[in-house]
């Protein structure tokens, strides 16, 4: 018989490999098995074009946990995040610029408003001090609220002990945090409608959800995380693309020991008599080992790998009632020279920054209230980057890649319409449309054009619905409830089976936190010393 | 006054003018059914309470009202199924005359094939009638119902409780805690990890998660969105959908209980209990300002000049007119006064009352006594989830819905004291009254004012029940449309919000209406809240009121220690 590893780990996406190398670090001998030809998951670099490479799927990176950085080394195995300066917001005749010069960024609103140039600077301060009170949560361990366990509460007291000491407005800003819709929590404070609907964008990306949806005021907060870690710049590009954050998170398991293989398609997850025994492969081949991580979601996890009739129905039900929803896509074009914008011509330094097709509230919300009824945005919401600007090795000399984040695509379009395949190319016009509107040079500029619509990401990185969150980030999906209410400690009804990808606490995005904890609890529970 | 006419209950005797120079303990402001519910305790304990009210009747948006001479309909409110049991029994409301009517049909919601969804009181009975759309949704709705009632128990408990104290929890709040606990845990593993989980939730997603017809889906989130500026796929509408379920015998139909006489006739029953427990009711007064002495409230001024001090305030009225209008902007901070400002009070509901020559026809219900036995219940417009959703989406917009959410009832069906015998002869005489509750007619509109665009509302309310009675517009004999704008200038509602503030997650419990202020003490020492405004919310409970009661005498005894 084949050897027993001390953990196997499913899926080769960030979190899986974060998993891996704490596992490896700790001494464990540990496996990833990669579905794909390459390691990253949703955060992958592909040449998609001859000469031109793209962060196909994920694109920036901002929440990447810097303890994970450190203690992994990952600077060493080759990360390196290059700042993206700013956000800019083109409009008819107009724009709206803030850049990471809070100074310069003071005055571009005083042009608009006086009196949001002063909100500003409050709301900033009063955002990092949350920031500074939320950044606990995220690497804790979710409670179970219905557990009679007391010491599990204990994150969670301190968590309530430092809310006491909260001065009551800051106390009161949080809840709403928690609560409110962006749209609303920004009108607070400001009167401007570009600023708004821009601040607002970031609150939706990834969700079935518009600015006004209460909800949405909680993402306002991950801008700010970044500003006080200091490690790193709040937002970046890595270079190479995202798919250089996940080798050298690859790079760094397998400095550790951990063993990598690709094109290793896991059929099921073996179990014996309630415990988890390891992985067959789609080949046939039979792979052992005493912990089996999977950080593919958890829908996949529980209802496409391992065998009906292991878990309780009313689990697999929640697993079902589990949302996915996947509502955005992603259109990367090779261009031929810059887009040029008719409120600031020439390729200055505001191609630089993120460039946020956001004018107004209204904007936004009209694009939400098209997916709600099954249909695409006809005016998207995009988050555009020129990522050669900062990083031109992905591109030939003198040619460029652009990266459109696109919302809304809801995944289930109504029936009328016909299949995501049918429609694929329509919401990539619709798209450029949205571009030209105020960059009208862009349809000369496209040499190549990729659109990939929910469908296209579901089979394509193995996302549930082509949710990029490997679920969505609801209130009633979050901390304790996610995945599966009872089942939030990245524990499954399966001895030793695990979960470590974005389907467990904290949620999507490139943060590695999900893997980190998960692996710190399987250290755990395995009487390991964590390292 | 109307409401006095026609209950059994000998007339409240409301009085213009109460002698001055006497020494009041507790000023109440407003004369709602949670201001004269929070009098009528204080007044049973002892304080010397004097309730002033701006407008000339007693009730605020509990009230009857003339929409034809001889025809009376509910104001604004039309049901009072939510009412509180045990506020009824202590304050002895129906040896006030209150009587409650309650018909089998609770809803009945009409698709515009002609086919109808109804909901009745009995739950197997309901099941049957849903089964010849979908037996799937047979088979569920009896889960429902039960995890319904079971999570409504909980938020019963929750709504009954004072929210602790943040700053320095007591003794006090550690008991409520461990009540709390307890039912929490009473729910059991499976329906307590559903509280957390669905409270957050879209209503249209609740629903769907039992369901599959959307027709049923639709009626029922329909609960979630009343009185409120969201729609079915807003976060948090599930919470408002299970608190109107909440300690009353609601279920997953909902309440549809009347008070015989209209709305009115409970605000007459409390009136009466105030006065009887020896509170005074001045209407015609309308307070501008709460004085304050030392930073604590010392009474409050009226518009005529006059001041009546006392040494305690309670405010029945919604907190953002107190805390921005009558409060000395000073005593409160700047930090307060902001967060007073930002309390959200988006008013989307418009109200339609009509006098009918006749009963209505509603294709789906036909006629004869069984049509009629359909229409007591609540008659609701809310065909499917996209249907709300779309009337939502305008609101967004400050448009009025173009196929709004209605709420209809013809209370005269089962309480004909509600229509006087019509004179002999008498060709187009009142036989009916129709109430109508329609969503979303937002309170800023993008274009025109409501004052000229009010009649738009009647239009509209009629011109979407024509679908599904047609012919009913033939039968207005008397018309009372009321904006949103209406019911802030004649109800004191800002924003002509209902419910004080809107009912969303941002609005709950241990801060509503902000955090720090949520146990009925406003920031200003001897000012108290007493109305919607505070928890567990709007609707016709009388629970902030009685909360608020606890509370205050809770202080007030240990002032006089």
């Amino acid at each position: 018989m084949a050897r027993t590893y001390d953990a196997v780990i499913i899926g080769g996406g960030h979190n899986g490999l974060v998993s891996a190398a704490y596992l490896a670090r700790a001494g464990m001998s540990t496996l990833v098995l990669e579905k794909r030809e390459l390691l990253g998951g949703a955060a992958v670099t592909e040449e998609i074009f001859p000469g031109f490479r793209f962060s196909v799927a994920s694109y920036v990176v901002s929440l990447l946990r810097p303890e994970i950085i450190r203690e992994l080394n990952l600077p060493a195995h080759g990360l390196d995040i290059l700042p993206l300066d700013g956000t800019f917001t083109p409009l008819q005749g107009d724009y709206l610029w803030r850049v990471n010069d809070h100074g310069r960024t003071i005055r571009e609103l005083r042009r608009w408003s006086k009196l949001d140039a002063e909100a500003y600077e409050e709301y900033g301060q009063l955002m990092v001090e949350m920031a500074r009170f939320i950044k606990p949560i995220l690497s804790i361990v979710p409670p179970d609220p219905t557990g009679l366990d007391p010491r599990q509460f204990g994150p969670l007291a301190g968590l309530a002990r430092s809310f006491q000491r909260l001065p009551e407005k800051q106390q009161a800003v949080f809840v709403q945090l928690m609560t409110m819709s962006a749209a609303d929590f920004l009108a607070q404070w400001f009167e401007t409608d570009p600023l708004k609907a821009t601040m607002s964008a970031s609150g939706i990306i990834g969700t079935y959800q518009g600015v006004k949806s209460p909800g949405t005021a909680y993402v306002l907060l991950h801008h700010y995380m970044g500003e006080i870690d200091g490690a790193f710049r709040a937002w970046g590009i890595p270079r190479g693309g995202t798919g250089g954050v996940s080798n050298a998170i690859g790079s760094a398991a397998q400095a550790q020991g951990a063993e990598i293989r690709l094109e290793a398609p896991v059929a099921r997850i073996m179990t014996r008599a309630g415990r988890a025994v390891g992985v067959a492969l789609e080949s046939g081949e039979e792979i052992y080992a005493r912990h089996v991580l999977s950080s593919v979601d958890s829908r996949l996890t529980y209802l496409g790998l391992i065998e009906p009739g292991t878990l309780e129905p009313e689990f697999e039900d929640e697993v079902r009632r589990f949302k996915f929803r996947g509502s955005s896509g992603k259109v990367n074009l090779a261009v031929d020279r810059l887009p040029n914008f008719t409120c600031l011509p020439g390729e200055g330094e505001h191609l630089r920054g993120a460039i946020s097709y956001s004018a107004s509230i209204e904007d936004m919300e009209r694009a939400y209230d098209d997916a709600k009824y099954g249909h695409w945005s006809r005016r998207p919401y995009i988050d555009m980057i020129i990522p050669t600007l900062v990083d031109p090795s992905m591109a030939p000399p003198g040619k460029h890649v652009i990266s459109c984040f696109v919302q809304y695509a809801p995944y289930r379009l109504d029936p009328s319409l016909g299949s995501w395949d049918d429609n694929r190319e329509a919401f990539g016009d619709a798209v450029i449309d949205r571009i030209a509107e105020v960059a009208p040079n862009i349809r000369e500029i496209i040499l190549h054009r990729q659109v990939l619509t929910p469908l296209d990401m579901e089979r394509r990185f193995g996302l549930t619905e082509g949710n990029i969150f490997q679920g969505e980030l609801s209130l009633e999906q979050l901390f304790f409830n996610r995945p599966v209410p009872g089942y939030a400690r990245f524990r499954t009804p399966i001895r030793d089976l695990w979960l470590c990808g974005s389907a467990t606490h904290p949620g999507g995005g490139i943060m590695g936190a999900n893997g980190r904890i998960a692996a710190m609890e399987v250290l755990r529970a395995a009487g390991r010393k964590v390292a | 006054m109307v409401i006095a006419e026609r209950t059994t209950a000998p007339a409240p005797e409301v009085q213009g003018v109460v002698p001055s120079g006497q020494s009041w303990d507790a000023i109440v402001i407003g004369a709602g059914h949670n201001g004269l519910v929070a009098a009528a305790y204080l007044a049973r304990a002892g304080l010397a309470t004097l309730v002033v009210e701006r407008r000339e009747q007693v009730g605020g948006i509990a009230a009857t009202d003339e929409v034809k001479s001889g025809a009376r309909v509910p104001a604004v409110a039309h049901t009072v199924g939510r009412f509180k049991p045990s506020v009824v029994r202590e304050l002895g409301l129906r040896a006030h005359g209150l009587t409650f009517v309650a018909p089998d049909v609770r809803v009945f919601a009409p698709s515009p094939d002609g086919s109808a969804i109804t909901l009745y009181d009995d739950v197997e009975r309901t099941a049957d009638g849903l089964r010849v759309r979908s037996g799937h949704d047979a088979a569920t709705y009896a889960g429902f119902d039960r995890l319904v009632r079971s999570i409504g128990r909980f938020l019963a408990e929750l709504g009954g409780a004072a929210p602790p104290d943040i700053h320095a929890p007591s003794f006090g709040d550690a008991l409520t805690g461990l009540k709390l606990t307890r039912a929490f845990r009473g729910l059991g593993k499976h329906d307590a990890r559903s509280v957390l989980r669905v409270l957050p939730m879209a209503v249209a997603d609740f629903v769907a998660e039992s369901f599959e017809t959307d027709g049923l889906r639709g009626v029922l989130a329909a609960r979630g969105i009343q009185n409120t500026a969201m729609g079915p796929w807003s976060a948090g509408t599930t919470a408002v959908f299970l608190a109107d379920s909440a300690g009353n015998d609601g279920g997953a139909a909902g309440q549809t209980v009347y008070a015989r006489g209209g709305p009115g006739a409970l605000s007459a029953a409390l009136a009466a209990a105030v006065q009887a427990a020896g509170g005074r009711i001045r209407t015609g007064a309308q307070v501008v300002h709460i004085t304050t002495n030392d930073g604590r409230a010392s009474g409050v001024v009226l518009a005529s000049g006059e001041e009546i001090p006392a040494r305690i305030v309670v405010a029945g009225i919604d907190p953002k007119q107190v805390l921005t209008g009558l409060v000395d902007p000073v005593t409160l901070g700047p930090g307060l006064r902001w967060r007073a400002v930002n309390i959200r009070t988006p008013g989307t509901v418009a109200k339609v009352n009509l006098a009918l020559a006749g009963l209505p026809v509603f294709t789906a219900a036909g006629k004869g006594p069984e049509a009629e036995r359909l229409l007591r219940g609540r008659i609701v417009i809310a065909p499917g989830i996209d249907y709300v959703e779309r009337a939502f989406d305008a609101s967004k917009y400050g448009e009025l819905s173009p196929a709004p959410y209605l709420e209809a009832t013809i209370p005269s069906l089962i309480d004909p004291t509600l229509v006087d015998d019509p004179p002999a002869g008498a060709r187009r005489a009142a036989r009916q009254v129709m109430s109508i509750h329609l969503q979303y007619a937002p309170y800023t509109l993008r274009e025109g004012s409501w004052a000229a665009r009010r009649d738009e509302l009647g239009d509209l309310a009629l011109r979407t029940l024509e679908a599904y009675a047609p012919g009913i517009t033939r039968l207005v004999v008397g018309r009372q449309v009321l904006s949103p704008l209406d019911l802030e200038n004649d109800y004191g509602l800002t924003g002509g919000h209902p419910y004080h503030a809107e009912p969303s997650l941002d609005s709950f419990f241990m801060w509503r209406p902000l955090l720090g202020s949520a146990r009925y003490r406003l920031p200003v020492d001897g000012l108290y809240l007493a109305g919607s405004g505070a928890h567990p919310g709007g609707g016709i409970t009388g629970i902030p009121g009685q909360n608020a009661a606890r509370e205050i005498l809770s202080d007030w005894k240990k002032r006089r220690r």
